[in-house]
Protein backbone atom coordinates (compact mmCIF):
# COMPACT_ATOMS: atom_id res chain seq x y z
CA UNK A 1 0.00 0.00 0.00
CA UNK A 2 1.46 3.47 -1.02
CA UNK A 3 2.15 6.17 1.69
CA UNK A 4 -0.83 8.61 2.22
CA UNK A 5 0.75 12.07 0.99
CA UNK A 6 -0.24 14.50 3.06
CA UNK A 7 -1.05 18.35 1.99
CA UNK A 8 -1.25 21.13 4.65
CA UNK A 9 -3.43 24.42 4.87
CA UNK A 10 -3.32 25.58 8.38
CA UNK A 11 -6.13 27.79 10.03
CA UNK A 12 -5.08 30.53 12.26
CA UNK A 13 -7.17 33.71 14.04
CA UNK A 14 -7.94 35.10 17.68
CA UNK A 15 -9.06 33.39 20.65
CA UNK A 16 -12.69 32.03 19.90
CA UNK A 17 -12.70 33.12 16.28
CA UNK A 18 -14.53 29.84 15.10
CA UNK A 19 -11.25 27.80 13.42
CA UNK A 20 -12.36 24.26 15.77
CA UNK A 21 -15.54 24.99 14.18
CA UNK A 22 -14.38 25.74 10.55
CA UNK A 23 -12.41 22.88 10.77
CA UNK A 24 -15.42 20.10 11.70
CA UNK A 25 -17.81 21.61 9.34
CA UNK A 26 -15.58 20.10 6.56
CA UNK A 27 -13.62 17.56 7.71
CA UNK A 28 -14.59 13.97 6.39
CA UNK A 29 -13.03 13.23 10.03
CA UNK A 30 -14.61 14.07 13.51
CA UNK A 31 -12.22 17.10 14.27
CA UNK A 32 -8.94 15.48 16.22
CA UNK A 33 -8.83 17.97 19.59
CA UNK A 34 -7.00 19.04 21.74
CA UNK A 35 -8.58 20.74 24.67
CA UNK A 36 -8.41 21.88 27.96
CA UNK A 37 -10.98 23.41 30.48
CA UNK A 38 -10.23 27.52 30.24
CA UNK A 39 -9.24 28.55 33.47
CA UNK A 40 -8.43 32.22 32.50
CA UNK A 41 -10.67 34.38 34.54
CA UNK A 42 -11.63 36.81 31.29
CA UNK A 43 -11.55 34.17 28.43
CA UNK A 44 -13.95 31.71 30.56
CA UNK A 45 -16.73 34.03 30.10
CA UNK A 46 -16.41 33.31 26.17
CA UNK A 47 -16.22 30.05 26.26
CA UNK A 48 -15.56 26.69 28.08
CA UNK A 49 -12.55 24.58 26.85
CA UNK A 50 -9.77 26.24 24.11
CA UNK A 51 -7.40 24.85 21.48
CA UNK A 52 -3.59 24.14 23.49
CA UNK A 53 -1.50 22.49 20.87
CA UNK A 54 -3.62 22.18 17.48
CA UNK A 55 -6.97 20.67 15.99
CA UNK A 56 -7.16 18.13 13.26
CA UNK A 57 -9.13 17.38 10.48
CA UNK A 58 -8.71 16.05 7.21
CA UNK A 59 -10.21 15.73 3.51
CA UNK A 60 -9.12 12.52 1.52
CA UNK A 61 -8.39 13.49 -1.87
CA UNK A 62 -7.99 10.38 -3.84
CA UNK A 63 -6.39 6.65 -2.63
CA UNK A 64 -2.52 8.62 -2.51
CA UNK A 65 -3.25 12.49 -1.32
CA UNK A 66 -5.33 13.58 1.63
CA UNK A 67 -5.81 17.17 2.82
CA UNK A 68 -4.79 18.39 5.90
CA UNK A 69 -6.42 21.64 8.18
CA UNK A 70 -4.42 22.28 11.21
CA UNK A 71 -6.02 24.80 13.83
CA UNK A 72 -4.02 26.83 15.46
CA UNK A 73 -4.33 27.69 19.62
CA UNK A 74 -6.03 31.03 19.11
CA UNK A 75 -3.59 32.83 22.45
CA UNK A 76 -1.02 34.36 21.67
CA UNK A 77 1.22 32.34 24.27
CA UNK A 78 0.78 29.34 22.16
CA UNK A 79 2.63 30.85 19.10
CA UNK A 80 5.57 28.79 19.66
CA UNK A 81 2.78 26.18 18.05
CA UNK A 82 1.84 28.47 14.88
CA UNK A 83 5.68 28.22 13.62
CA UNK A 84 5.19 24.88 14.29
CA UNK A 85 2.19 24.15 12.08
CA UNK A 86 2.99 26.77 9.67
CA UNK A 87 5.98 25.12 7.68
CA UNK A 88 5.04 23.17 4.77
CA UNK A 89 1.41 25.21 4.95
CA UNK A 90 0.29 25.40 1.56
CA UNK A 91 -1.63 27.83 2.76
CA UNK A 92 -3.05 30.05 5.53
CA UNK A 93 -6.63 30.83 6.32
CA UNK A 94 -6.86 33.69 8.92
CA UNK A 95 -10.45 33.81 11.17
CA UNK A 96 -11.75 36.77 12.82
CA UNK A 97 -14.58 36.97 14.94
CA UNK A 98 -16.60 39.66 13.08
CA UNK A 99 -19.05 40.50 16.78
CA UNK A 100 -15.84 40.97 18.68
CA UNK A 101 -13.66 44.04 17.51
CA UNK A 102 -11.75 43.99 20.88
CA UNK A 103 -9.89 41.05 18.67
CA UNK A 104 -9.65 42.98 15.72
CA UNK A 105 -5.74 43.95 16.14
CA UNK A 106 -4.78 40.76 17.81
CA UNK A 107 -6.17 39.39 14.27
CA UNK A 108 -3.85 41.94 12.25
CA UNK A 109 -0.97 40.17 14.06
CA UNK A 110 -1.52 37.25 14.02
CA UNK A 111 -1.50 37.92 9.62
CA UNK A 112 1.90 39.69 10.20
CA UNK A 113 3.72 36.67 12.17
CA UNK A 114 2.21 34.39 9.45
CA UNK A 115 3.21 36.64 6.50
CA UNK A 116 6.78 37.48 7.80
CA UNK A 117 7.12 33.94 8.04
CA UNK A 118 5.57 31.94 5.80
CA UNK A 119 5.05 33.71 2.67
CA UNK A 120 1.92 31.83 1.20
CA UNK A 121 -1.27 32.37 -0.02
CA UNK A 122 -3.66 33.87 2.48
CA UNK A 123 -7.50 34.49 3.12
CA UNK A 124 -9.21 36.04 5.62
CA UNK A 125 -12.76 34.79 6.92
CA UNK A 126 -14.89 36.95 8.62
CA UNK A 127 -16.67 34.49 10.90
CA UNK A 128 -20.28 34.57 12.62
CA UNK A 129 -21.98 36.84 9.96
CA UNK A 130 -25.11 35.01 11.01
CA UNK A 131 -25.23 36.79 14.37
CA UNK A 132 -26.05 39.78 15.31
CA UNK A 133 -23.65 42.89 15.17
CA UNK A 134 -21.30 41.32 13.25
CA UNK A 135 -19.17 43.92 11.59
CA UNK A 136 -19.51 43.53 7.59
CA UNK A 137 -16.25 42.34 5.96
CA UNK A 138 -15.36 45.35 4.32
CA UNK A 139 -15.14 47.42 7.53
CA UNK A 140 -13.34 44.53 9.33
CA UNK A 141 -10.66 44.39 6.19
CA UNK A 142 -10.21 48.20 7.16
CA UNK A 143 -10.05 47.55 10.75
CA UNK A 144 -7.42 45.16 9.96
CA UNK A 145 -5.80 47.74 7.79
CA UNK A 146 -5.55 45.10 4.68
CA UNK A 147 -4.08 46.76 1.68
CA UNK A 148 -5.55 46.52 -1.97
CA UNK A 149 -2.45 45.32 -2.99
CA UNK A 150 -1.55 42.71 -0.23
CA UNK A 151 -3.16 40.41 -2.61
CA UNK A 152 -5.88 38.75 0.71
CA UNK A 153 -9.49 38.26 -0.26
CA UNK A 154 -11.69 38.91 2.93
CA UNK A 155 -14.65 36.93 2.59
CA UNK A 156 -17.57 37.01 5.55
CA UNK A 157 -19.03 33.72 6.36
CA UNK A 158 -20.70 31.33 8.96
CA UNK A 159 -18.39 28.09 9.98
CA UNK A 160 -21.44 26.58 10.66
CA UNK A 161 -22.21 26.71 6.94
CA UNK A 162 -20.60 23.96 4.92
CA UNK A 163 -21.10 26.17 1.69
CA UNK A 164 -19.31 29.23 3.30
CA UNK A 165 -16.26 27.21 4.64
CA UNK A 166 -16.04 25.46 1.17
CA UNK A 167 -15.83 29.20 -0.08
CA UNK A 168 -13.41 29.83 1.59
CA UNK A 169 -11.23 26.78 1.06
CA UNK A 170 -11.56 27.39 -2.66
CA UNK A 171 -10.85 30.80 -2.57
CA UNK A 172 -7.91 29.72 -0.66
CA UNK A 173 -6.95 27.36 -3.34
CA UNK A 174 -7.81 29.24 -6.64
CA UNK A 175 -5.10 31.98 -5.33
CA UNK A 176 -2.40 29.08 -4.43
CA UNK A 177 -3.54 28.11 -8.40
CA UNK A 178 -3.03 31.49 -9.58
CA UNK A 179 0.26 31.81 -8.22
CA UNK A 180 1.56 28.37 -9.63
CA UNK A 181 0.29 29.58 -13.26
CA UNK A 182 1.15 33.35 -12.72
CA UNK B 1 -25.62 46.91 10.11
CA UNK B 2 -24.65 48.79 13.14
CA UNK B 3 -20.77 48.88 14.28
CA UNK B 4 -20.81 48.17 17.97
CA UNK B 5 -17.74 48.22 20.51
CA UNK B 6 -15.71 49.17 23.04
CA UNK B 7 -13.16 52.51 23.20
CA UNK B 8 -10.69 50.49 24.84
CA UNK B 9 -10.52 47.90 22.50
CA UNK B 10 -10.84 50.05 19.42
CA UNK B 11 -9.93 53.73 19.81
CA UNK B 12 -11.43 56.51 18.09
CA UNK B 13 -8.67 56.32 15.28
CA UNK B 14 -9.88 52.99 14.47
CA UNK B 15 -13.74 54.13 14.05
CA UNK B 16 -12.91 57.01 12.32
CA UNK B 17 -10.85 55.43 9.83
CA UNK B 18 -13.32 52.82 9.29
CA UNK B 19 -16.09 56.01 9.23
CA UNK B 20 -13.86 57.52 7.06
CA UNK B 21 -12.38 54.45 4.50
CA UNK B 22 -16.08 54.64 3.05
CA UNK B 23 -16.64 58.25 2.89
CA UNK B 24 -19.72 56.76 5.27
CA UNK B 25 -22.85 59.04 6.44
CA UNK B 26 -24.91 58.33 9.83
CA UNK B 27 -24.58 58.26 13.51
CA UNK B 28 -22.42 57.45 15.45
CA UNK B 29 -23.30 57.07 19.30
CA UNK B 30 -21.09 57.07 22.19
CA UNK B 31 -21.89 56.28 25.62
CA UNK B 32 -19.01 57.95 27.50
CA UNK B 33 -18.78 57.67 31.21
CA UNK B 34 -20.79 60.96 32.07
CA UNK B 35 -22.91 61.51 28.94
CA UNK B 36 -24.20 59.84 25.69
CA UNK B 37 -23.31 61.99 22.90
CA UNK B 38 -24.46 61.54 19.19
CA UNK B 39 -22.22 62.29 16.77
CA UNK B 40 -23.76 63.26 13.08
CA UNK B 41 -21.54 61.37 10.49
CA UNK B 42 -22.18 62.88 6.51
CA UNK B 43 -19.63 61.05 4.03
CA UNK B 44 -17.04 60.53 6.42
CA UNK B 45 -16.87 64.14 7.96
CA UNK B 46 -17.98 64.79 11.79
CA UNK B 47 -20.37 67.59 11.29
CA UNK B 48 -22.34 68.17 14.11
CA UNK B 49 -22.22 66.59 18.16
CA UNK B 50 -24.78 67.01 20.42
CA UNK B 51 -25.13 65.50 24.32
CA UNK B 52 -28.39 63.26 24.42
CA UNK B 53 -30.27 62.11 27.74
CA UNK B 54 -32.56 59.60 25.90
CA UNK B 55 -31.03 57.55 22.99
CA UNK B 56 -34.37 57.26 21.51
CA UNK B 57 -34.48 60.97 20.77
CA UNK B 58 -31.53 60.73 18.26
CA UNK B 59 -33.43 58.60 16.34
CA UNK B 60 -36.63 60.71 16.13
CA UNK B 61 -34.94 63.44 14.60
CA UNK B 62 -33.98 61.66 11.58
CA UNK B 63 -34.15 65.04 9.24
CA UNK B 64 -30.81 66.95 10.19
CA UNK B 65 -31.80 70.96 8.43
CA UNK B 66 -35.23 70.31 10.78
CA UNK B 67 -33.00 69.37 13.33
CA UNK B 68 -30.42 71.88 13.73
CA UNK B 69 -33.18 74.90 13.04
CA UNK B 70 -35.05 73.24 16.16
CA UNK B 71 -31.95 72.95 18.16
CA UNK B 72 -31.38 77.12 16.88
CA UNK B 73 -27.82 75.91 15.90
CA UNK B 74 -26.41 78.33 13.33
CA UNK B 75 -24.44 76.68 10.24
CA UNK B 76 -21.28 77.96 10.67
CA UNK B 77 -21.68 77.68 14.62
CA UNK B 78 -21.95 73.73 14.12
CA UNK B 79 -18.50 72.92 14.41
CA UNK B 80 -18.08 74.33 17.66
CA UNK B 81 -19.96 71.71 19.04
CA UNK B 82 -16.91 69.23 17.65
CA UNK B 83 -14.87 70.73 19.25
CA UNK B 84 -16.55 70.61 22.75
CA UNK B 85 -17.94 67.25 22.44
CA UNK B 86 -15.33 65.01 20.64
CA UNK B 87 -11.82 66.93 20.27
CA UNK B 88 -12.08 68.06 23.73
CA UNK B 89 -12.33 63.90 24.98
CA UNK B 90 -9.96 62.49 22.47
CA UNK B 91 -7.79 61.29 25.26
CA UNK B 92 -10.98 59.54 26.83
CA UNK B 93 -11.36 55.86 26.57
CA UNK B 94 -14.22 54.96 29.04
CA UNK B 95 -17.28 54.29 26.81
CA UNK B 96 -18.74 52.23 24.58
CA UNK B 97 -19.71 53.14 20.71
CA UNK B 98 -22.34 52.31 17.91
CA UNK B 99 -22.46 53.53 14.25
CA UNK B 100 -25.37 53.29 12.77
CA UNK B 101 -24.87 53.70 8.63
CA UNK B 102 -27.47 55.75 6.93
CA UNK B 103 -30.54 56.86 9.00
CA UNK B 104 -29.88 60.64 8.55
CA UNK B 105 -31.11 62.95 5.85
CA UNK B 106 -28.89 65.51 5.47
CA UNK B 107 -30.42 68.24 2.56
CA UNK B 108 -27.78 71.06 2.57
CA UNK B 109 -24.27 71.06 2.14
CA UNK B 110 -22.51 72.20 5.78
CA UNK B 111 -18.97 73.54 6.46
CA UNK B 112 -16.45 70.91 7.56
CA UNK B 113 -13.90 73.21 9.73
CA UNK B 114 -12.51 70.16 10.71
CA UNK B 115 -12.16 66.92 8.32
CA UNK B 116 -11.48 63.98 9.24
CA UNK B 117 -8.35 63.54 8.43
CA UNK B 118 -7.45 66.02 11.32
CA UNK B 119 -9.75 64.59 13.72
CA UNK B 120 -8.08 61.53 12.86
CA UNK B 121 -4.83 63.04 13.53
CA UNK B 122 -5.44 65.11 16.54
CA UNK B 123 -6.79 61.46 18.12
CA UNK B 124 -3.57 59.64 17.27
CA UNK B 125 -1.13 62.15 19.31
CA UNK B 126 -3.50 61.06 22.24
CA UNK B 127 -2.47 57.52 21.98
CA UNK B 128 -1.35 55.14 24.67
CA UNK B 129 1.90 53.35 24.42
CA UNK B 130 -0.39 50.03 24.48
CA UNK B 131 -2.75 51.13 21.78
CA UNK B 132 0.21 51.89 18.79
CA UNK B 133 1.75 48.64 20.10
CA UNK B 134 -1.20 46.88 18.61
CA UNK B 135 -0.51 48.59 15.07
CA UNK B 136 3.42 49.02 15.35
CA UNK B 137 3.82 45.92 17.27
CA UNK B 138 7.39 45.12 15.54
CA UNK B 139 10.43 47.27 15.36
CA UNK B 140 11.23 45.80 12.03
CA UNK B 141 8.12 46.99 10.22
CA UNK B 142 8.52 48.69 7.04
CA UNK B 143 6.51 51.44 5.34
CA UNK B 144 5.78 53.18 2.09
CA UNK B 145 4.04 56.60 1.23
CA UNK B 146 0.74 55.87 -0.52
CA UNK B 147 0.11 56.95 -4.01
CA UNK B 148 -1.96 59.98 -2.72
CA UNK B 149 -0.10 60.23 0.85
CA UNK B 150 0.93 63.91 -0.07
CA UNK B 151 -2.55 64.93 -0.89
CA UNK B 152 -4.24 63.02 2.77
CA UNK B 153 -1.35 64.82 4.65
CA UNK B 154 -2.13 68.06 3.64
CA UNK B 155 -5.88 67.74 4.52
CA UNK B 156 -4.72 65.99 8.11
CA UNK B 157 -3.10 69.45 9.18
CA UNK B 158 0.20 67.58 10.36
CA UNK B 159 2.32 69.47 12.45
CA UNK B 160 6.19 69.80 11.52
CA UNK B 161 7.75 66.86 13.76
CA UNK B 162 4.85 64.76 11.80
CA UNK B 163 5.71 65.93 8.35
CA UNK B 164 9.65 64.79 9.26
CA UNK B 165 8.53 62.00 10.03
CA UNK B 166 6.62 61.05 6.69
CA UNK B 167 10.14 62.23 4.64
CA UNK B 168 11.72 59.06 7.15
CA UNK B 169 8.84 56.83 5.56
CA UNK B 170 10.48 55.43 2.35
CA UNK B 171 9.72 51.93 1.59
CA UNK B 172 13.37 50.91 2.87
CA UNK B 173 13.84 52.22 6.55
CA UNK B 174 12.45 50.18 9.35
CA UNK B 175 10.45 51.98 12.49
CA UNK B 176 13.36 51.17 14.26
CA UNK B 177 15.47 53.36 11.34
CA UNK B 178 12.91 56.24 11.75
CA UNK B 179 13.12 56.28 15.46
CA UNK B 180 16.35 56.78 15.32
CA UNK B 181 16.70 59.14 12.68
CA UNK B 182 14.01 61.22 13.91
CA UNK B 183 15.29 62.35 16.85
CA UNK B 184 12.16 62.25 19.10
CA UNK B 185 10.82 60.00 21.55
CA UNK B 186 9.49 56.44 20.16
CA UNK B 187 5.75 56.99 21.33
CA UNK B 188 5.37 60.61 18.98
CA UNK B 189 7.03 58.75 15.77
CA UNK B 190 4.83 55.36 16.92
CA UNK B 191 1.87 57.35 17.25
CA UNK B 192 2.35 59.34 14.05
CA UNK B 193 3.07 56.02 12.03
CA UNK B 194 -0.46 54.77 13.33
CA UNK B 195 -2.39 58.11 12.79
CA UNK B 196 -0.37 58.00 8.77
CA UNK B 197 -1.68 54.12 8.43
CA UNK B 198 -4.64 54.82 9.70
CA UNK B 199 -5.47 58.13 6.91
CA UNK B 200 -3.68 55.61 4.74
CA UNK B 201 -0.70 58.44 3.72
CA UNK B 202 1.56 55.42 4.49
CA UNK B 203 0.73 51.34 4.19
CA UNK B 204 2.40 48.54 4.37
CA UNK B 205 5.63 47.65 2.05
CA UNK B 206 4.38 44.77 0.21
CA UNK B 207 6.18 41.60 0.92
CA UNK B 208 8.41 39.97 -1.70
CA UNK B 209 6.90 37.67 -4.18
CA UNK B 210 5.01 34.61 -2.41
CA UNK B 211 6.86 31.40 -2.41
CA UNK B 212 6.00 29.40 -5.86
CA UNK B 213 3.30 26.72 -4.37
CA UNK B 214 5.29 23.13 -3.67
CA UNK B 215 2.48 21.71 -5.64
CA UNK B 216 1.61 19.95 -8.75
CA UNK B 217 -1.32 21.80 -10.95
CA UNK B 218 -3.23 18.20 -11.08
CA UNK B 219 -3.07 17.22 -7.62
CA UNK B 220 -4.54 20.97 -6.70
CA UNK B 221 -7.24 20.89 -9.35
CA UNK B 222 -8.03 17.69 -8.14
CA UNK B 223 -8.32 19.05 -4.27
CA UNK B 224 -10.56 22.15 -5.99
CA UNK B 225 -12.66 19.43 -7.66
CA UNK B 226 -13.00 17.23 -4.40
CA UNK B 227 -13.88 20.10 -2.17
CA UNK B 228 -16.96 21.35 -4.56
CA UNK B 229 -18.22 18.13 -4.69
CA UNK B 230 -18.13 18.01 -0.60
Amino acid sequence: MKPIKKIKVVVAGPFAAGKTQFINTVSDIKTVKTERKITAEGEKNVKEYTTVAMDFGKIRIDDEHELYLFGTPGQSRFDFMWEILGEGALGIIILVDSTDPSTFHEARRIINFFQSRFPVSMVVGVNKQDLPNAWPPEDVSTALDIGEDEDIPVLGLSALNKEDVKRVLLTLLELVKKELTG
Amino acid sequence: MTLIGDLKTLNLVDILQVIAKDRKSGILLVEWKDLTVAYYVKEGEVIFARPVDRVFRVYSDRDFDTLIEKLRIPGEKLHKTVERFLIERLDDREGVFSFTPGFIRYGSSYPVVHPVEKLIMLASRNLTKEEVERKISDELLVFEPSPNGLEILDKADTNEAERRIFSLVNGDKTVADIRREAKMDNLTVDRTLYGFLALGIIKRKKREKKQKPSIALDLLMKIIERIREK
